[in-house]
């Protein structure tokens, strides 16, 4: 089988993440893609498995960032599972996100009775760890 | 546990429950209490419990700072479960074990500051020294502490239990009250309040003033003049967050009891956006809300008070549709603000609460100052001999006295493996508890836990207002606090 993923790349002296609009499609042998659709159910366990797979990795190296060492990128998209909002969340995205982070990050700490801003505050805090885990680099 | 006090506290309910033509274990069938449940106060399965503790031979010097509820009760617990403890407890209010769910009674009138004022010296256990100092600085690099009288304590493990501070000073026209704590000297906090009907229950000298404030106004409504009954809730963490609408039911029963509700008007003006975290009882609430004709805005914050004009000015929040984001392909929300002036007669303020600056501004703190700890098992998450406990810990949804009676087991048991060098088992689950009470003999009792959903005690419906939850918030809680949880027990 086949899964179609997108990119972002990183760029580390403004701290911005900016899109790779292409979209990319790598083959899966037959155990990777009983892998695949046993983590397709749980968005940043299918992001951590293609993260530290050798395959996904040779792929990036050969086909996609091709002599770009020390590149940094990471996975916007797996098969229409968006991970879009680690990099481009802001206090003013919409309640859907916030929802999401809230749970990730456990805030739901009394949010009922805090300001949104607050909380978007807090959510950036957190995404500021969160997005060194999801980064990859081409060493 | 005190014998003669439990027998007290039972004969009075008794007396109140015959008046209702009703024994104690009618009482109980009604809450669906078995016979050893919390109106028999309990002591035959405390003695239970303490037969098979098996006392752990762990050493090193711990350390508590905190003499409140948290840090006493674990402080008990541990000499229950360590064979040869070496505690020592830094506290400086001598009032610090006072019982502070109390309160909200006493700013109806019903309990005086003596019922719920208890000596700090009364309830140390054996063996366990007190330092009456505050603990200023912190160097958890060094497991060593300062006091403010300068004295350099070291630790093998640090216990965080401080509770949290009451930060008035941020509101506009009450600088000078300054931050304060619930127990000691609030009087420049009650000077900054002033005597026109301003009031907060969250000190129990504030407390008593509320009532003061509460039958003076009560007196006007009564009067035939229109009175205005205003009720805050901040946009911080509080401890037990049911407080704010407590004090608002109490005030609305006063009200009736004295034939003057028509002439008032109860409003009340939370920062969130819902009466509870939990659907089931925000509903509930509303419905209560409803039935008692209160008014409510929600999203509004209490920034200013012109104590001159008796005007409360609120930050009012609401949210717009913003622009089209392509990149995250939803719409943007734009919050907007707006000062609004409140006139009010009668202002029950519930201050923001904050950790104490010494702990925010130290290693121990996060950036929003309360203790990082692993929610489950309270081990701060960078000092692996340092716990937290209570108020101060960053524990979502614990800051009520129901929290601490499960907090502090886990750990006494954490903090004993973490001696013998095992794995810290024991887990907090984020059960909590808010008895919230709708009427002069009426009570909700919310409880909860991390799944945000009711987790009932009791076979019966949680969201119904009950009489017999009533006489568990009256009788037998303050007592299964004092005599239960102080002697590491309940």
């Amino acid at each position: 089988m086949q899964i179609k993923f997108e990119l972002v790349t990183y760029d580390e002296e403004l701290d911005r993440f900016e899109l790779d609009e292409n979209t990319y499609q790598i083959e899966l042998d037959d155990e990777e893609a009983k892998t695949y659709d046993l983590l397709k159910s749980s968005d940043l366990h299918l992001y951590n498995w293609l993260k530290e797979s050798d395959f996904f990795l040779k792929y990036i190296k050969e086909e996609v960032y091709q002599d770009s060492e020390n590149k940094k990128f990471a996975i916007s998209d797996i098969n229409g599972i968006s991970f879009i909002r680690f990099y481009f969340f802001k206090v003013t995205s919409g309640d859907s996100h916030y929802e999401y982070f809230k749970k990730l990050f456990n805030i739901h700490d009394e949010s009922d009775w805090q300001d949104r801003e607050d909380i978007g505050e807090e959510i950036l805090q957190c995404l500021l760890t969160k997005r060194k885990e999801l980064i990859l680099n081409l060493s | 546990m005190d014998k003669k006090y439990i027998e007290k506290m039972l004969s009075k309910m008794d007396e109140d429950l015959s008046k209702q033509g009703m024994s104690r274990r009618d009482a109980m069938k009604l809450a669906g209490l078995s016979s050893a449940g919390l109106f028999m106060g309990a002591t035959s399965a405390s003695a239970a419990e303490e037969e098979k503790i098996v006392k752990s031979n762990a050493k090193g010097k711990i350390v508590i700072v905190g003499g409140g509820l948290a840090g006493m009760s674990t402080a008990a617990r541990l000499t229950l479960n360590l064979d040869n403890p070496d505690i020592t407890v830094i506290e400086p209010e001598k009032m610090s074990v006072s019982y502070q769910p109390g309160q909200t009674l006493i700013g109806a009138g019903i309990w005086d500051e003596d019922d719920i004022a208890y000596n700090r010296d009364d309830f140390v256990p054996d063996g366990v020294k007190v330092i009456k100092e505050r603990a200023i600085l912190f160097n958890p690099q060094e497991n060593k502490l300062t006091t403010d009288k300068g004295q350099v304590v070291s630790y093998d493990y640090l216990i965080i239990a401080t509770g949290l501070q009451l930060d008035f000073e941020r509101i506009k026209g009450l600088e000078e009250a300054g931050r304060a704590y619930s127990s000691g000297d609030n009087t420049k906090l009650l000077k900054a309040l002033g005597d026109a009907g301003i009031c907060s229950v969250y000190t129990a000298e504030g407390a008593t003033k509320t009532w003061e404030q509460m039958q003076k106004y009560i007196a006007q409504a009564k009067s035939g003049k229109k009175t205005k009954f205003v009720f805050t809730h901040p946009s911080t963490p509080v401890k037990c967050g049911g407080a704010p609408k407590k004090i608002m039911y109490l005030a609305n029963a006063r009200l009736k009891e004295a034939g003057a509700r028509e002439n008032a008007e109860l409003t009340f003006y939370p920062n969130g956006g819902a009466m509870f975290g939990v659907p089931e009882y925000h509903d509930a609430i509303l419905e209560q809300f409803k039935r008692e004709d209160f008014k409510w805005h929600y999203r509004h914050n209490l920034v200013e008070v012109d104590k001159e004009n008796k005007i409360a000015v609120f930050d009012s929040k609401w949210q717009e549709k913003g622009p089209w984001d392509p990149v995250m392909k939803d719409y943007e929300v734009i919050p907007k603000h707006e000062k609004i002036r409140v006139p009010y007669d009668f202002l029950h303020i519930t201050p923001a609460q904050l950790a104490p600056r010494e702990i925010g501004e130290s290693d121990l703190g996060s950036a929003k100052g309360w203790v990082p700890v692993n929610k489950e098992t309270l081990q701060h998450i960078r000092y692996e001999n340092v716990f937290s406990i209570g108020d101060v810990a960053q524990v979502p949804m614990g800051k009520t006295g129901g929290s601490i009676r499960k907090q502090y087991k886990v750990l006494v048991d954490n903090l004993i493996a973490l001696m013998n060098g095992k794995t810290l088992e024991a887990k907090y689950a984020g059960y909590t508890v808010c008895p919230l009470i709708t009427d002069i003999g009426t009570v909700m009792l919310a409880e909860f836990d991390w799944t945000v959903k009711p987790t009932p005690s009791f076979p019966l419906d949680p969201t119904v207002e009950r009489w017999v939850f009533w006489l568990m918030k009256v009788y037998a809680l303050k007592p299964m606090t004092m005599y239960g949880m102080l002697s590491g027990k309940a």
